[in-house]
């Protein structure tokens, strides 16, 4: 049972590590979608691949310290799934030289197949960022959070973890229309997975997910 | 002419409805049965003390047609014993885990078939279709009807319902459970599971960390801890407590207490992992469990 079934397990994934969206705002009234690819890597066979979530986004700057955005999950789609993030980016703090500008991102993470089969998951990330350069690249890090909302399992088994929270680290080459994203995220790291079926590859060996994820931005 | 393309694609992909149902099954195929010759990975293997006379070994052919299909399939079916006397034996149905086939499990099947003393007891094993070399493709309603056809030969030679274990290990214990539970050619008199899953749910929650629908994967139906409820023959669970496949807790122990009916016997072994409960605890330990149940129960 155990080599196939992985995909089973990985493929619940989809659900708690996208990538960052937008850690700056867009400017006022400025467009943007956004497609990422990328997913937590795992040992499949001889081999550590990540897993490739596609997903698809589109923002919108309200001004230029908040941005609202939604994304859509391509391949929780293609499972029949409707996954929808609904989101706003707010940066609360601006780059002072070394100090660095502070963004966060409260998110609803809504999930629907049917009547039965549903859920809603509120995220909060906190981003910390630096601009640089002539084309004003960015380098970030933060934490995204994820919050379980139900006490219960399958069975009536207690829901053992509450949070999911992700350190990440990104980096984003810009120019006038695009960008281009490059990130890396711990998922779970408070989270063991001994006893999951998948062998996920985690600098913290027992606990937790490393995903990797790439990102292509067009602004208008 | 782009614009038709992509909402084409668009189309398709949402309404695909992919499931991860396909990924259960390990599917490996063999071109022959070794048994004792095969040098493939195994879980463990026994000593010359367990060694089975090869005229007590019998390797044929079934055929196995689920209810919604209208051809047969061939499996591959192992006989443990001497067919001659199934009419009068006690027969223990082996229905084996998703990793690999019958070569693999060979080991496992003839340490059954020396519970109490060597072929005290038949040992019916079959390949699930996709399996070794049954033919096929691997399917939930396959599974059962495999079982199935296992249990209809074995009742065409003379077994009658109250000489008949069943026992599952691993996803073997999903056709165990349900022809156990259900009307089918045969009714065991006894169910054994060793390290059993819940449902299909509790491995996407298990998985995730998450409480997750299994609905947004699969459409198996797939449930022991709901099967077991109808189950009335007396049950026998064993698991280990360091299983990092098939969690103890989230998934044996909820199939033992949704347990109902006449008698239960729960065997937790300490230390013994997914596949290593016989290694863990010895052979004769746990052979004499599985006897002592077999027999006084």
């Amino acid at each position: 049972m155990r080599t196939n079934i992985l995909l089973i397990s990985i493929t619940t994934l989809i659900y708690a590590c996208s990538p960052g969206r937008y850690v700056k705002p867009l400017e006022k009234k400025q467009q943007a979608v956004n497609v990422s690819l990328g997913g937590p890597l795992i040992k499949y066979g001889a081999a550590t691949i990540p897993i490739p979530f596609l997903t698809a986004n589109y923002g919108y700057g309200i001004d230029s310290t908040l941005t609202a955005f939604g994304s859509a999950n391509i391949t929780a789609a293609l499972f029949g799934n409707a996954q929808v993030e609904l989101g706003v980016t707010k940066q609360v703090l601006k780059q002072n030289k070394y100090i660095p500008a502070i963004s966060i991102s409260p998110v609803l993470n809504i999930i629907y197949k049917n009547k039965d089969a549903k859920k809603l998951y509120p995220q909060l990330a906190i981003n910390a960022f630096w601009e640089y350069g002539k084309h004003k690249n960015l380098i970030y890090a933060g934490l995204d959070n994820w919050f379980e909302l139900s006490s219960k399992r399958a069975y009536g088994i207690n829901q053992p973890n509450h949070w999911i929270f992700m350190p990440m680290i990104g980096h984003s080459f810009n120019n006038k229309k695009w960008n281009f994203n490059l990130e890396a995220k711990i998922i779970a790291p408070n989270i063991s997975n001994e006893i999951l079926v998948v062998d996920y590859v985690t600098p913290f060996k027992t606990h937790g997910a490393l995903g990797v994820y790439f990102g292509c931005t067009r602004k208008f | 002419m782009k614009k038709y393309i992509l909402i084409t694609v668009v189309i398709t992909g949402l309404t695909s409805c992919f499931t991860l149902d396909d990924n259960l099954f390990n599917k490996s195929k063999l071109t022959e049965y070794k048994l004792d010759n095969y040098s493939g990975d195994v879980d463990f293997h026994l000593d010359n003390s367990f060694y089975i006379q090869d005229t007590m070994v019998h390797l044929f052919t079934l055929n196995s047609k689920a209810t919604d299909e209208s051809n047969a399939t061939t499996i591959y079916a192992l006989y443990i014993g001497d067919i001659s006397k199934i009419a009068t034996d006690t027969v223990i149905m082996y229905c084996h885990g998703n990793k690999d086939h019958m070569d693999f499990y060979w080991q496992r099947a003839k340490l059954l078939a020396n519970t109490k003393s060597k072929n005290r007891f038949g040992v019916m094993m079959i390949d699930y279709r996709g399996y070794g070399m049954s033919e096929g493709k691997p399917t939930e309603d396959g599974l059962y009807a495999d079982v199935d056809a296992a249990l209809k030969w074995l009742k065409s030679k003379g077994l009658s319902n109250d000489r008949l274990v069943m026992y599952g290990f691993s996803m073997g214990t999903a056709p165990a459970t349900k022809l156990s539970a259900e009307s089918y050619s045969m009714k065991p008199s006894k169910l054994m599971l060793e390290a059993p899953f819940a449902s299909a749910e509790t491995m996407i929650q298990d998985g995730s960390g998450l409480a997750m629908p299994g609905d947004f994967f699969t459409t198996l139906k797939i449930n022991n801890a709901e099967e077991i409820k109808t189950v009335t023959q007396p049950f026998f669970w064993i698991h280990g407590e360091a299983d990092d496949f098939l969690n103890i807790d989230t998934h044996g122990a909820v199939v033992y207490s949704h347990y109902s009916g006449t008698y239960k016997e729960s065997h937790r072994i300490p230390a013994a992992g997914h596949s290593t409960i016989q290694t863990t605890m010895g052979f004769q330990p746990y052979l004499k469990l599985v006897g002592d149940f077999i027999t006084q129960h």
